[in-house]
């Protein structure tokens, strides 16, 4: 028995780990959205400021830091991805719905290749199916000469449509097939016996009887659209899709942006979370009242009577909930006290940083006015015991704000993808 | 035929076959075999296409074996050296993810009470609705050379220097086991439910130790889950990008981002796909070898 114990301390911790693992990434990248600097960071914390959400800012060296609202691309990107995301539901929910209809009616045989090759584009990497399309369509637009077809074919959006189409079908393919099996063929043969057409049963009692799952998967498809990005880049062609902003902001040169812009989605994702599962433990509560009250009638005992009304708890979740306020609380008011906040902070900060740089400058000219020609012939000059080793300090390209990638530590790929 | 239209009315009938016709040939085979073939192809100028010199080759292929023709070495040892690291980690990764999630899938599935189990699947859940590159983000703020775990490590004194995390790509592997750690756990959770606990009972009765239930008991009751939550993920992580663009050092390159390269850097679109044509090949060798190794049918892999 104590073996056991230690057994399930030991996976408590490992959970505790798996998940803080899972979350920590997140409500790390969530804290930067705050930090003022240019540099999303934790350590070096400057202001608490709510600048990456709105207006941005624009560095004393004349770069523009763009922030969420006031970022054209970013809306641009969001626009094409909700059309995209509109276009392929259109088109994937009804493909997966008559592809899983069609495969309760063919034969055995020919069944196992029907599924196999409807399955196959989830094996694809999603690399390969956006070039495949677009290879494909190039030279469709090249055949077709000028018109609708060439316009089509050399379009980003109508392509990354079809690309993605491709593969969100199998996923509500999937979704239709589950969901079909455990139909109830009789109710089928009611209907026609009762002398309705073939149509009259697909739209009055298949489609009914589906109509659960073709919300769920118009949802997954809809987000895998959304947040799909190894299709997309190829597809997109010259257009420009959330996703592909993000990963060339990512790329170009990190800005806490982007950290806001994470925030802002885990939030809605943790909404959407919480009223789901809010509606489905109300929906579970009303199906065990009733049971309860069908068993209690059954059974006139008044003991579960009782038990049922007595029934209030206080949910333990808002023990977490308590937690999380005095937390942010706690933080916030720290925050206060060190004048951490508030627009004087970010002034002040503005202003050191300024003069560090001016310092910096000033440090330079100096050391221009004496050169020597003697040792600037022997090549002595230049190095770190002129300049103070003022390029080892990385603090001083990191406050530029835009050039971090520039220090070797945050160099990105040699291949710039945008 | 006449059956099928019988069963289904001709409304509904033809909307079925357009719509599987479009899906199964538009959008998933004739793409496919148009890029094998162009992958056969020289790259040439879209003047010349159909022309004379329009002629099936194999010059993609070799350059990935030979290298070009101003090459000295023998081999192409960048590109074979890409495609073999790409391969040999998407394997490491793809077992890390197993050990890392068969414990918890394995206490969700039958240690945890339904609604603890439940509220672990959500939580696991909500992480994976977040886009892959902001997560790929979230992972270079931890580890880049001024980022927060240098930050600690510095503070507390462990080290005297920052770490380069990125340019010696624990911050890819790290990024890359984290991004598709769910289809992991998923598999493995549903596989392992359906095992009846009285099994795992009789085992301890009979004075089995923990680990040999595990062995003799659990693992192979869960083996369609294992296939199908390897093959995901090895198939996921070898066709990569977006995690290999945020997080990988500037020496490292991912197979992916080497198709990248010819597709759109140089405009190469033959060999692009003949690269894509090798990545597909190498997924679809270790999907029948997974099939094989673990005797399950395709079917059962993707759920």
């Amino acid at each position: 028995m104590k073996s056991q114990h230690v057994l399930n301390f030991l996976l408590g911790i490992y959970i505790f780990i798996f998940f803080s693992y899972l979350f920590g990434p997140l409500i790390i990248m969530s804290i930067t959205a705050f930090n003022s600097a240019e540099f999303p960071a934790i350590t070096p914390w400057e202001c608490f400021s709510w600048r990456w959400f709105s207006e941005g800012k624009i560095a004393y060296d004349g770069q523009h830091l763009a922030g969420l609202s006031t970022d054209w691309r970013l809306h641009d990107g969001l626009i094409s991805s909700l059309i995209i995301g509109f276009g392929v539901v259109c088109l994937s929910v009804p493909i997966g719905l008559a592809a899983s209809i069609v495969l309760t009616q063919v034969h055995s045989r020919l069944r196992t290749l029907f599924y196999s090759v409807s399955i196959m584009p989830v094996l694809f990497p999603g690399v390969i199916i956006g070039i495949s399309t677009v290879v494909l369509w190039d030279r469709i637009a090249t055949i077709g000469g000028d018109g609708l077809i060439s316009d089509l074919g050399r379009n980003g959006i109508f392509l990354t449509i079809l690309g993605q189409t491709c593969f969100i079908s199998t996923y509500c393919f999937l979704i239709f097939v589950a969901r079909l099996q455990r139909f109830d063929q009789t109710q089928e043969e009611a209907a026609l016996d009762l002398g309705a057409s073939q149509t009259q049963v697909f739209f009055k009692i298949l489609i009914p009887y589906l109509r659960p799952a073709i919300a769920s998967s118009a949802v997954i498809a809809f987000l895998a659209s959304f947040e799909n990005y190894n299709t997309t880049v190829f597809s997109i062609l010259s257009d420009q899709t959330l996703t592909t902003v993000i990963a060339s902001k990512v790329r170009l040169g990190i800005s806490p942006a982007i950290s806001a812009l994470a925030l802002v989605i885990i939030l809605l994702t943790l909404i959407a979370a919480i009223t789901y599962e809010i509606l489905k433990r109300r929906e579970d509560k009303k199906k065990k009242e009733r049971q309860d009250l069908l068993l209690f009638e059954e059974t006139q005992d008044s003991r579960l009577k009782r038990e049922m009304k007595g029934s209030f708890r206080m949910p333990k979740s808002i023990f977490l909930v308590l937690a999380l306020i005095v937390v942010g609380l706690f933080g916030f008011n720290q925050l206060v006290k060190n004048g951490l906040y508030g627009s004087e902070c970010v002034k002040a900060a503005e202003i050191a940083k300024k003069s560090k740089f001016s310092d910096q400058l000033k440090l330079l000219q100096q050391n221009v006015g004496t050169v020597d020609e003697k040792s600037l012939k022997a090549g002595e000059l230049g190095g770190t015991k002129d300049y103070n080793n003022i390029f080892g300090d990385p603090n001083l390209f990191k406050n530029f704000g835009g050039l971090d990638n520039k220090s070797p530590n945050n160099s990105s790929n040699l291949f710039s993808i945008d | 035929m006449k059956y099928f239209f019988d069963k289904n009315g001709p409304l509904v009938s033809t909307y079925f076959i357009i719509a599987i016709i479009f899906w199964l040939v538009f959008l998933i085979i004739i793409p496919q075999l148009y890029m094998l073939d162009l992958s056969f192809r020289p790259n040439l100028p879209p003047l010349l296409r159909g022309g004379p010199d329009d002629v099936h080759t194999l010059i993609h292929y070799k350059h990935f074996v030979f290298g070009s023709e101003t090459n000295t070495e023998r081999f192409n040892y960048v590109d074979i050296g890409v495609f073999f690291n790409t391969i040999l980690t998407a394997i490491f990764v793809t077992i890390i993810n197993l050990c890392f999630c068969y414990p918890i899938a394995f206490y969700m599935a039958k240690v945890a009470t339904p609604n603890t189990s439940r509220l672990l699947i959500v939580s696991l859940i909500i992480p994976f609705w977040i886009n892959e590159l902001l997560r790929s983000f979230a992972l270079r703020i931890l580890f880049a050379g001024e980022g927060v775990i240098n930050n600690i490590l510095l503070g507390t004194g462990l080290i005297d220097t920052g770490i380069n995390f990125i340019a010696m790509d624990i911050a890819l592997y790290t990024g890359l086991t984290y991004a598709y750690i769910l289809l992991m756990i998923f598999p493995l959770y549903n596989a392992i439910e359906s095992l009846d606990i009285n099994q795992l009972e009789a085992a301890k009765d009979l004075g089995s130790s923990p680990f040999r239930t595990h062995w003799r008991i659990v693992i192979p009751h869960a083996k369609a889950g294992i296939a199908s939550g390897c093959t995901m993920v090895f198939m996921l992580t070898a066709g990569a990008l977006a995690t290999p663009v945020v997080l990988s050092s500037p020496n490292t390159y991912w197979f992916t981002q080497l198709i990248y390269q010819w597709f759109n850097m140089n405009d190469n679109w033959s060999r692009g796909s003949a690269y894509s044509i090798l990545l597909l090949t190498i997924s679809v060798v270790f999907v029948l070898l997974m099939m094989r190794l673990f005797k399950v049918k395709i079917g059962e892999i993707i759920k």
